[in-house]
């Protein structure tokens, strides 16, 4: 077996390890998401209506608090998580969510950075498609010489 | 007398940026290059100015000079000493101070360090640009921000000191100035670059001139950055570093912007390519820190740092608007000498991946800036009104930031020009293992999740190219294989793994929990036992901090902490307590004062795991930028100097197939640096390791 054979196994080795991985990492969960964990996501996706930045879960703000004892209280009560929504923006308007919602003017903020790196994507491929300038295959007499350098080097 | 000592200081920098700017100006028109001389003294005049209206200030604050309307504002009898120095840069005029002292700091050092060269127009554009700059700045102290403007006030009056949140950490001291010497300096770059657009030398020369200017300014900015993140994190009590908030964002934008710049000019450095794109890029990183400090000091957008005085925003909105229509101009004009000579041969190249990185770079920059900006634009647009906080960015961010670790795994041992399957697959052999391995040490910790198990591969792949990298080097060149640009790259690198390790370790595995506890009882939260032994307080006559007494795991012993100014109108500051470790954070934080009647707290406890692994990596990445600025190994004998020649790509397969050493520099390796002049005192690129031909 040549050592560029045993490479390439090597590296196929690699990457149905790294993709075993990736599966358990995604698959092995422990179980449905708890009370508690749903409490912690849903705090952490509203914005503490007096802060900068904060969401709710992160905020020591008073409001923060009663807005966490809201949706820990609706959780155990068993609402759904877009009825707990409605009744927040109800309260504290649509701002009271850190996640823009994809609608209206409002999309374009998921619209155009998409755009941006697609656009960008395929002006960096016609660049560097483009440019292989004609010419810069190696003539046949090219290929001569290096060979001859191939040898001297060995 | 502080106040008219002062104020002529001001006046006088504003006077020697003026006269210094329109004399360097008129010299260079005229052609009489002999009188830039002059524009030597009056940069000198403007740092004495600078340094003379700063030390008036601090002198003010500590006499307790209250006829000054900003001591009365951010003074106070109280304010211990560090806190009271530190308090110029805690609210707006002082903070122009600040950025004034820096600007007229690197004006001094460009004129000092370039000072055999004064008759050299490209030099003396550079000056006038740094002057007018100046001038602009000294003109804000002047009209809307003036910091010496008085008042009067009743005889034993005492202020209220700086914004309680700014005067309980040592690190307000470094992180303001450190961010300023990142913004401000980013100015010598786009000085060079304005004026090797106004004089015509668009060629490569005044690269190699602010190369270390850019690189310095960046790692400032870096430092900045993490220094700010962990403040907010040992200070702010909310158990985070970084809330996206948009002075936080106005910070990122530029830093960004920046170190698109500090690897895309490689490839002009290289292959005189991009020449445009890089002069866009300085231009946008200059006037994106206008574009902050508007953002900041105008009062548009609510935070921490904001403070709100509308009268310098549209100064600075102005300032934002000439600075970027005179460089688009200028490009613009200059459009036919930018052409770029050359052209990149193969998608699977160094430049076609510093490409690959300009792109991601610029799309998180825009992220960043539209999620800052759009409740704004949307508000005015239709009244709107809406958040755009961390699901937004995270969602846009993550794979962004993904990407470009795999690019900075790939990248480092792609040659330039082209590479083979073959180089690479044994090139990366070695980080790709380390990558698996990464992965599988996550999970055996018991790490889950898609997103951080993929942080922690492409982590550890991108550090195995970097050390790769390092260790071939100091191989060859034994100790000088860490300095250098491409070494010290390679260490922030590693830097920058940490970082990113860190940031989803402890964001994806975090937990938060609120418990109740009465004076002597525990609980045990993530395997922790949390006990709380009793409730203190300690008062001086500037403030009253109560703290609750709290043993974990039986021996330490911690006390957050809630702290009530009494001159201050502001709700009392929770201060937290963290017991910092290598695996793991146990941050503790009491939102209220105990309970009056019975003692009883509310603790909060946020468990974060390798937190520390981020602030060493801000600190490997400003080691990192130290060693880059070292001369790297020099090159021998004269600097070849040469146009482009046609490309030999079977030689650089016959270079690059041998060994698989880091071998950028083959034998058709090309210098571009066509006007370099020879006097120059700036060391000659050095180059990647294995100059020396085989």
């Amino acid at each position: 077996m040549t050592s560029s054979r045993r490479r390439f196994l090597a590296w196929v080795g690699l990457l149905v390890a790294a993709f075993g991985l990736l599966v358990v990492a995604a698959v092995d969960r422990g179980g449905a998401e708890s009370d508690s964990e749903r409490v912690q996501r849903l705090a952490d996706s509203y914005a503490c209506p007096v802060c900068s930045g904060e969401s709710v879960a992160e905020s020591n703000a008073a409001v923060a608090a009663t807005i966490r004892q809201f949706i820990s209280d609706e959780v155990t009560a068993g609402s759904g998580d877009a009825a707990i929504r409605d009744r927040l923006i109800a309260t504290y308007g649509v701002e009271v969510l850190l996640n823009p919602p994809a609608e209206g003017i409002t999309t374009l903020v998921w619209i155009l950075p998409v755009m941006l790196v697609v656009l960008g994507s395929v002006g960096i491929a016609a660049a560097v498609t483009r440019s292989s300038p004609e010419g810069t295959d190696p003539s046949a007499a090219d290929r001569d010489l290096l060979e001859k350098a191939r040898r001297m080097g060995r | 007398m502080n106040a008219i000592l002062g104020f002529g200081f001001v006046a006088l920098g504003l006077a020697a940026s003026i006269f210094g700017a329109a004399g360097g100006a008129f010299a260079l028109l005229s052609g009489r290059l002999y009188l830039l001389k002059t524009v030597r003294q009056w940069a000198l005049l403007v740092l004495v100015a600078a340094v003379g209206a700063f030390v008036v200030m601090e002198v003010a604050l500590f006499q307790r000079d209250y006829s000054l309307a900003y001591v009365s504002s951010v003074g106070s009898d109280e304010t211990p000493a560090l806190f009271n120095f530190a308090a110029i840069w805690s609210s707006l005029e002082g903070s122009i101070l600040l950025w004034t002292l820096v600007l007229a700091f690197y004006l001094t050092a460009v004129v000092v360090k370039f000072r055999s060269r004064s008759n050299d127009p490209l030099l003396g554009w550079a000056t006038v640009v740094m002057l007018v700059v100046c001038s602009f700045f000294f003109a804000l102290m002047v009209g809307p921000a003036n910091p010496f403007l008085t008042v009067d006030v009743p005889p034993g009056f005492s202020g209220p000191g700086p914004n309680p949140l700014l005067q309980n950490h040592i690190l307000m001291a470094f992180h303001p100035p450190f961010l300023y010497a990142g913004y401000v300096g980013f100015t010598v770059p786009f000085a060079f670059a304005t004026a090797a657009l106004i004089t015509g030398r668009v060629g490569e020369g005044w690269l190699l001139e602010t190369r270390r200017w850019t690189v310095a300014a960046w790692g400032f900015l870096t430092l900045g950055i993490v220094l700010g993140a962990w403040w907010s994190y040992e200070v702010l009590g909310w158990g985070g570093y970084w809330a996206w908030d948009p002075v936080e964002n106005a910070s990122l934008l530029p830093w960004l912007t920046g170190t698109a710049y500090l690897h895309s000019v490689m490839v002009q450095e290289r292959r005189g390519m991009l020449r445009v794109w890089n002069l866009s890029l300085l231009s946008a990183t200059f006037t994106l820190t206008i574009l902050g400090t508007f953002l900041t000091r105008s009062g548009v957008v609510e935070s921490v740092h904001a403070f709100a005085d509308g009268a310098v925003g549209p100064w600075l909105l102005a300032f934002f608007g000439v600075t970027s229509a005179t460089s688009i101009g200028l490009i613009a004009w200059r459009g036919d000498q930018l052409r770029s000579p050359g052209a990149i041969d193969a998608p699977v190249s160094r430049e076609a991946s510093f490409l690959a990185n300009n792109l991601l770079f610029g799309a998180l920059a825009f992220v960043v800036l539209l999620g800052t900006v759009f409740p704004l634009v949307a508000e005015a647009w239709d009244g709107t009104r809406l958040t755009i906080g961390r699901p937004y960015f995270d969602s846009l961010g993550r794979p962004l930031g993904l990407a470009l670790l795999f690019l900075m795994a790939t990248a480092p041992v792609l040659p330039w020009r082209k590479a083979s399957a073959e180089v690479l697959s044994v090139r990366l052999f070695w980080p790709a293992v380390l990558a698996v391995l990464s992965m599988a040490v996550a999970l055996l910790l018991g790490g889950r999740g898609v997103y951080p198990i993929i942080t922690f591969g492409l982590g550890g792949f991108a550090a195995g190219a970097a050390i790769r990298q390092v260790v071939l080097a100091t191989r060859r060149q034994g100790w000088r294989g860490l300095v250098g640009r491409t070494n010290g790259g390679m260490i922030v690198h590693l830097g920058v793994v940490l970082l990113a390790v860190g940031i989803a370790a402890s964001e994806s595995y975090k937990s938060d929990r609120t418990v109740a506890l009465g004076v002597g009882e525990s609980a045990s939260v993530e395997g922790h036992e949390f006990t709380y032994l009793e409730p203190g307080a300690d008062v001086n006559d500037r403030r009253l901090r109560t703290f609750a007494l709290i043993g974990i795991d039986g021996d330490d012993v911690y006390a957050p902490a809630v702290t009530t100014f009494f001159q201050a109108a502001t709700r009392p500051v929770p201060t937290p307590s963290v017991k910092s470790g290598l695996t793991k954070d146990l941050y503790l934080v009491l939102d209220q004062i105990p309970d009056p009647d019975d003692d009883s707290i509310r603790l909060r406890v946020i468990v974060r795991p390798m937190v520390m692994w981020m602030w060493v990596g801000g600190a490997l990445m400003g080691l990192g930028t130290v060693f880059a600025l070292f001369p790297g190994r020099r090159r021998r004998g004269t600097e070849p100097v040469s146009a482009p020649i046609a490309v030999d790509d079977a030689a650089i397969e016959l270079a690059d197939e041998g060994d698989g050493r880091p071998d950028d520099r083959s034998v058709t390796d090309l210098s571009t640096e066509s006007d370099v002049s020879t006097e120059s005192d700036i060391e000659p690129e050095p180059s990647p390791v294995g100059g020396d031909g085989h």
